[in-house]
C-alpha cells in the first residue's frame, strides 16, 4: 500500500473587507488549506516576504495602494518567483481579466465568489 | 427624507471617521476604491476640499452617508458623495446633494461640477433631476510596469528638455483647455513629493516638497509636446500630455515612450483624460482602459 502525503498549502489573502477575509476562510478552510490574512498592501507585502506561501489572492481595490501597484511588487520579489498571484476584484469580467493579465497575475477571480466552486478554482492554480 | 436625518459639516468628524464612512458607502459600488486616512487626506488636499461645506449624514448617532465639496475660485465639485447601505433607500443621496448644492450657491460658487461613472444609472439620474448636463466622457486608464514600447521613437528627439516641478506648473498655467478637476492646474499646484519610501511604507508619506515633473520634446520631423507627471516609487500619477504641433495620437505615443523609457518600473495611471485623439496614443504606449467617468456641470441661472 502506498502511503501520500500532501504538505497542507498556505494561501496567503490580502484584502480589506473583513466580511469578504472571513468568507474565504470558511471555503477554503474545510479543503484543508492555512490561510494567512493581510489588510492592506504594506502588511500583505511583509506577509508575503515573511513567509511566502502556495498562493496569494489579492483584493484590487485595497486602501493604502492599489492591487495593480502591489502585484508589481510583489512580481518584483525574487522570494516570490513562482508564487501564483490571483486577482479577487469586484470589477466587471472584462476588464479585470485584462487588468490581471496585463500586470502579471496567473488569473482572476471575480466577487462575490461562486461559493460552490471557490476552492476547486484555487486549488487548480496552486497545482499548476 | 427621513425625519429623523441630520446633516452635519464634515469638519465635525476625523479623517478617519470620513475615511470609514466613505469605505463603507463602496462597499458594493460599481468600481471600488477604497482609501486609508493618508490617501483620504491627500485626496482632500489635492482636490481643494472644504470640509466645512463638505456634509454627513446621521440617523441618530449612525453614519449613513458622505457628500463633500471641492471650493476653488467661483466653482464648486462634488465628490464622494455615497451613502451607506444602511442609509439606502430614505433619500439620503438626495438630501446630501440638495445640502451641497446649497452650500454651493451660498458660497457663490455659480458652476458647480461633479463626475459620475459611466452606467451608474440611479446616480446619473439623480444629478440630471438636480439640473445636471453632461459635458463629456472621461477615461481612466492604467499601463502596468515595463519599458516603452518604442525605445527608437522615444528617443528619436532633435531636443529634450527635462522639466522640473515650476517649469511644469508654468506649462500647465498656459494651457488653453479646460483640464477636469483632477487634473486642473489648481490640482498640479497642490501636488507634493512623497517622502522617500522606507522599509515600512513602500508608499512614502505624502506632501513634503512639490514634484511634478516633466519632458518638453522636439521630434525630428517637427513635432512638439510635453508630458508632466508626478513619480513615486511604484507609480507614474497625474499624467498629463500636451501636443504643441504635429499629429496628435503619434506625438502623445512618442511623449509617453519616452516618460516610460526613463520609468520603466513604476505602474502609471491616468485619469480623467478626454476621449480625443490623444487617447488613441495613450493605447500606442499601452495603456488599457478601465472605466469611464460623465462628466457633469451645472450652472446657477
Amino acid at each position: 500500500m502506498t502511503t501520500t502525503t500532501t504538505a497542507m498549502k498556505t494561501i496567503l489573502q490580502i484584502e480589506d473587507n473583513f466580511a469578504n477575509r472571513r468568507l474565504v476562510e470558511r471555503v477554503l478552510e474545510p479543503h484543508g488549506y492555512r490561510l494567512l490574512n493581510a489588510i492592506d498592501g504594506q502588511s500583505g507585502v511583509d506577509a508575503a516576504l515573511a513567509e511566502p506561501p502556495d498562493l496569494i489572492l489579492l483584493d484590487m481595490g485595497l486602501p493604502d495602494m492599489d492591487g495593480q501597484t502591489l502585484v508589481a511588487v510583489l512580481r518584483d520579489a525574487p522570494q516570490l518567483e513562482g508564487v501564483p498571484i490571483i486577482a479577487l476584484t469586484a470589477w466587471p469580467e472584462d476588464i479585470a481579466s485584462e487588468m490581471a493579465a496585463r500586470y502579471g497575475c496567473d488569473g482572476c477571480i471575480t466577487k462575490p465568489i461562486n461559493v460552490g466552486e471557490f476552492a476547486g478554482v484555487v486549488g487548480s492554480y496552486i497545482n499548476r | 427624507m427621513s425625519d429623523t436625518l441630520v446633516l452635519l459639516p464634515a469638519s465635525d468628524f476625523t479623517v478617519e471617521e470620513l475615511t470609514d464612512a466613505y469605505n463603507r458607502t463602496r462597499t458594493d459600488y460599481l468600481i471600488p476604491m477604497p482609501m486609508n486616512p493618508n490617501r483620504m487626506q491627500e485626496y482632500i488636499d489635492l482636490y481643494d476640499v472644504d470640509l466645512s461645506h463638505s456634509k454627513v449624514a446621521l440617523e441618530g448617532d449612525t453614519i449613513v452617508g458622505l457628500g463633500m465639496l471641492g471650493v476653488r475660485s467661483g466653482m464648486s465639485w462634488i465628490t464622494r458623495l455615497g451613502v451607506l447601505p444602511e442609509g439606502r433607500r430614505q433619500k439620503t443621496g438626495t438630501a446630501l446633494l440638495g445640502k451641497l448644492l446649497e452650500e454651493s450657491d451660498r458660497g457663490d460658487l455659480p458652476v458647480v461640477w461633479l463626475e459620475v461613472i459611466k452606467n451608474n444609472v440611479p446616480a446619473h439620474e439623480l444629478f440630471r433631476q438636480f439640473g445636471f448636463k453632461e459635458t463629456r466622457e472621461l477615461i481612466v486608464a492604467r499601463r502596468a510596469p515595463g519599458p516603452a514600447r518604442n525605445k527608437a521613437m522615444a528617443l528619436d528627439a532633435r531636443r529634450i528638455e527635462y522639466l522640473e516641478h515650476d517649469d511644469v506648473i508654468e506649462l500647465h498655467r498656459r494651457r488653453q483647455e479646460r483640464m477636469n478637476w483632477l487634473i486642473a492646474f489648481e490640482t498640479m499646484c497642490n501636488v507634493r513629493r512623497p517622502a522617500p519610501p522606507t522599509e515600512g511604507n513602500l508608499n512614502g508619506s505624502p506632501h513634503e516638497f512639490p514634484h511634478l515633473s516633466g519632458l518638453l520634446v522636439e521630434y525630428q520631423d517637427g513635432a512638439q509636446g510635453w508630458v508632466s507627471f508626478q513619480a513615486t516609487a511604484l507609480q507614474l500619477k497625474r499624467i498629463c500630455v500636451e501636443v504643441i504641433c504635429g499629429d496628435p495620437a503619434t506625438t502623445t505615443a512618442n511623449l509617453l515612450d519616452l516618460m516610460h523609457h526613463l520609468h520603466a518600473s513604476q505602474d502609471a495611471i491616468i485619469e480623467n483624460i478626454p476621449d480625443d485623439k490623444r487617447w488613441d496614443g495613450y493605447r500606442q504606449a499601452g495603456y488599457f482602459e478601465t472605466f469611464r467617468r460623465i462628466e457633469m456641470v451645472r450652472t446657477m441661472e
